[in-house]
C-alpha cells in the first residue's frame, strides 16, 4: 500500500494544514439582514492541551481554495473547546478545524505528510483520503445566535 | 498424509491435468461447482478459541516446543459486497503452539478500525491494494484502512501484526488480543511499516515503509524499541513489498512496476514498465547516503531471501522472480471470484552484485514462492533457501522444498494435490545452517481442515515427522514467525 500515504498526504495538506497561515479574507461589508453569531462547541478532545485551530468558510469556492472568512484559535479546556464568531451575515458556512496539540500553529504531519494531529469538519463530515466536501460540511446560519457542535477525532 | 491418500491424489492430478488441457477456466466456471481451492480464500466468521489439534501422523520430536504465528486475510465478503483482491481481506492471526508433543490452535482477527467499520455497515467498503472505496468508506489516515493481514513479528515481548501501508498492530502474544497500533515515535504516527523485517546479526531488525519515491528505513533494537528511522530518496517510484539486507547493507530491488499516479484502489495507479529494467539500490546501513545502483533485466517479484556479502564485496541474495506482475495485478484478484488465471510461476533466482558494478541473475530453474531460511544466518553467508513449489493445476503450491545453492540440488516433499501448502519456516535444532525443522501449515482440501506439519529440514523427502489436524479449515496465510 505504498501510494496510500501519498494519497492521504496530498489531499489533506491541500485542505487543513495551512489554516493558521491563511490571512482571513477582508471583513464582509455590513450586512443588510440582522447579523448572526456562531458558537462552535468542540468535543471529544483526547488530550487536554494546546488549541483548536478553526477556519470558517462562507462559500464553496472559498472552501475549495482554502480562503477562510474568519480564523480563530480556541484554547482547550479539558475535553472541549469553544469558538465564538459574531457579526456574520446569515447564510451557509463550513468549518475546518484541527487540534493543535503541540501549539505550534501548524497541523502536524509525519515525514510523508499525513496529518498526525486530530481534525474535524462541520456537520461531522468526513472526507475519503482528503478533506470533506463543501456539500457535506456546509450548514445554515440564521440571524441571531447559532450553535454547532464538532467532535474532534 | 498416508501414502494411499497421496497416490490417489496423484492419480486424480493426472485426470485433472488432462481435463485442464481441454477446458478453459472460463468454460470450467460456467455452471461448474466452485473449485475446491476456493476454501483457501474463504471467509471465517468468528475468532477461534484455543483448541487442541489432533495428531494424525508421526509424533513431535522430544523437547520440541514453540509457537508458530501466522497471518493472512480471512474475511473478504460482507452482505453482497466483497474485497476486490486477495491482499485486502481482514487479517486473522493464528497461533499454533507445540508443547509436550501436543499442538493447540488459537485464531483471532486483528481488531482494526477497518474491520469494526465494515462489521457495523455489513459491507466491505474500505479501499486497499485492489479494492475500491465503497459507500461509507472512512479514510482519514492509514490506520483506517489497515487490514493488518500480511505478516507478524515479535518485538519486545509483543506480537506485531504487519501490513505494509501503515503502522503494525500490537497483539498480546498469548491471547492474540489487539492492543491498538504501535507508534514508534509520536511524529512517525501513520508511517508505513512493511511486512518483511530483516534480522541483523546481533539482534537489530530493519524494515522499510514505502511512499512513492521515498521510503522510510526503520531500525529496531533487539527489545523492539526504535533505534532510528530515516527517510531515503529512491531513484524511481517502484512498488516493492519486500527488501533484503546483508550485515552491513540494505538492498532494495526496484522492479519496473511503477507507482505512476495516486489512485484507489492502489494497484490501478501502478504500471508495468519492463523497458526500464530492474534496478538494485544498495545502501550502507551506517551511512544511508552512501549508495550504489546496479542494473538488471526487468523482472517482477514480491519476495526476497536474506542477503549476504562475500569477502571481496560481492553481494548475493535470492528471490522468487516472475516475468511480469500479472499475478498481483489480476490473478490474485480473480482468486476471490473462484477464477484461476494460469500463468508462469515465479522462479527461484539468485542475484549477484559484483564489486565492479556488474550484476547478474542466476536462475535455479525451479518454481518457488515464500522463500525462508535459517534466521541465525540472516545477513550472513548461507546455503539453503526453503520455499513452496509444485503448483500444478491449482493457483496454490503443493510441495515444500529446500534449495541448496552450493550443490544446485533440491530436496522436497509433495503433500499431494489435495493439500495447499503455505509458507514453511525454519526452527533451529543444533548448530550449523539448516540443522533444524521446517514448520508450517497446509490446507487439506480432502479433509476440509487446516494442518500443522513439522519436517526435518535435512530429510525433507521423508515427509513430516509429525502432523496435526485442526477441526476446521482456515483460509491460506501469507507470512508468519516462529518463536521458540
Amino acid at each position: 500500500m505504498p501510494n496510500l500515504t501519498q494519497v492521504l498526504a496530498a489531499a489533506f495538506l491541500a485542505g487543513a494544514a495551512p489554516l493558521a497561515a491563511q490571512p482571513p479574507a477582508p471583513a464582509p461589508s455590513p450586512a443588510t439582514a440582522a447579523p448572526a453569531s456562531l458558537t462552535l462547541a468542540f468535543t471529544g478532545i483526547a488530550r487536554p492541551e494546546g488549541f483548536v485551530m478553526v477556519a470558517l468558510f462562507d462559500s464553496e469556492a472559498g472552501w475549495r481554495e482554502n480562503r477562510p472568512v474568519r480564523t480563530v484559535r480556541a484554547a482547550v479546556a479539558g475535553a472541549s473547546a469553544q469558538a465564538l464568531f459574531d457579526g456574520l451575515p446569515p447564510g451557509r458556512y463550513g468549518v475546518k478545524s484541527f487540534h493543535d496539540m503541540d501549539g505550534d500553529g501548524r497541523m502536524g504531519t509525519n515525514p510523508f505528510g499525513i496529518p498526525i494531529e486530530p481534525f474535524a469538519f462541520s456537520n461531522g463530515a468526513r472526507g475519503a483520503a482528503g478533506p470533506a466536501g463543501w456539500a457535506e460540511a456546509a450548514f445554515e446560519l440564521r440571524a441571531g445566535a447559532n450553535r454547532h457542535a464538532i467532535a474532534i477525532q | 498424509m498416508t501414502p494411499t491418500l497421496d497416490r490417489r491424489a496423484f492419480l486424480a492430478a493426472g485426470f485433472a491435468a488432462a481435463a485442464a488441457a481441454i477446458v478453459t477456466p472460463e468454460m470450467a466456471l460456467a455452471g461448474a461447482a466452485p473449485p475446491a481451492w476456493l476454501l483457501g480464500v474463504g471467509d471465517v466468521e468468528a475468532d477461534l478459541p484455543e483448541q487442541a489439534m489432533r495428531l494424525v501422523h508421526g509424533r513431535a520430536p522430544a523437547g520440541f516446543a514453540g509457537r508458530l504465528y501466522r497471518n493472512g486475510p480471512a474475511k473478504f465478503r460482507r452482505g453482497g459486497s466483497a474485497a476486490g483482491h486477495w491482499f485486502d481481506g481482514d487479517g486473522l492471526v493464528r497461533k499454533f503452539e507445540v508443547q509436550g508433543g501436543r499442538a493447540r490452535l488459537t485464531a483471532r482477527f486483528v481488531d482494526t478500525p477497518k474491520r469494526r467499520l465494515e462489521a457495523r455497515l455489513g459491507a466491505m467498503v474500505q479501499p486497499g491494494f485492489g479494492t475500491p472505496p465503497g459507500p461509507g468508506a472512512r479514510i482519514a489516515n492509514t490506520e483506517d484502512v489497515n487490514a493488518a493481514n500480511t505478516g507478524v513479528m515479535m518485538a519486545g515481548g509483543e506480537l506485531l501484526a504487519l501490513w505494509e501501508g501503515g503502522s503494525p498492530a500490537r497483539l498480546d502474544p498469548a491471547s492474540l488480543e489487539t492492543r491498538g497500533f504501535r507508534t514508534f515515535r509520536p511524529d512517525l504516527r501513520y508511517m508505513p511499516f512493511q511486512a518483511h523485517p530483516r534480522d541483523e546479526p546481533g539482534g537489530a531488525v530493519w524494515n522499510m515503509g514505502l511512499s512513492g519515491a521515498q521510503a522510510i528505513a526503520w531500525k529496531l533494537n533487539g527489545d523492539g524499541s526504535l533505534a532510528r528511522a530515516d527517510v531515503i530518496e529512491l531513484p524511481r517510484r517502484s512498488y516493492f513489498h519486500d527488501f533484503t539486507a546483508t550485515a552491513r547493507h540494505l538492498v532494495i530491488v526496484l522492479q519496473p512496476w511503477i507507482n505512476e499516479s495516486f489512485r484507489l484502489p492502489l494497484a490501478t495507479g501502478m504500471l508495468w514498465r519492463p523497458e526500464l529494467g530492474t534496478q538494485v539500490l544498495v545502501l550502507d546501513k551506517d551511512d544511508l547516503s552512501r549508495r550504489r545502483i546496479f542494473e538488471l533485466p526487468s523482472f517482477a517479484f514480491f519476495h526476497l531471501g536474506d542477503a549476504w556479502e562475500e569477502s571481496d564485496g560481492t553481494i548475493r541474495f535470492d528471490g522468487a522472480f516472475e516475468a511480469d506482475p500479472s499475478f498481483g495485478q489480476r490473478a490474485a484478484a480473480a482468486l476471490l471470484r473462484g477464477e484461476h488465471h494460469r500463468m508462469p510461476h515465479p522462479i527461484l533466482t539468485q542475484v549477484v552484485l559484483r564489486p565492479d558494478g556488474r550484476a547478474e541473475l542466476l536462475p535455479a530453474g525451479v518454481a518457488a514462492e515464500f522463500p525462508s531460511s535459517d534466521r541465525r544466518f540472516s545477513g550472513l553467508a548461507r546455503r539453503y533457501t526453503n520455499h513452496v513449489t509444485h503448483y500444478r493445476d491449482t493457483p496454490f503450491p503443493h510441495a515444500i522444498a529446500r534449495w541448496d545453492w552450493q550443490s544446485g540440488r533440491e530436496t522436497l516433499f509433495d503433500f499431494g494435490d489435495h493439500q495447499l501448502v503455505e509458507e514453511f519456516l525454519f526452527a533451529p535444532r543444533g548448530g550449523g545452517e539448516g540443522n533444524g525443522w521446517l514448520i508450517g501449515t497446509t490446507l487439506n482440501l480432502a479433509r476440509n481442515a487446516t494442518e500443522l506439519h513439522l519436517l526435518d529440514a535435512e530429510r525433507l523427502a521423508a515427509g513430516p515427522v509429525a502432523s496435526w489436524r485442526a477441526a476446521l479449515p482456515l483460509p491460506l496465510t501469507f507470512h508468519g514467525t516462529f518463536a521458540a
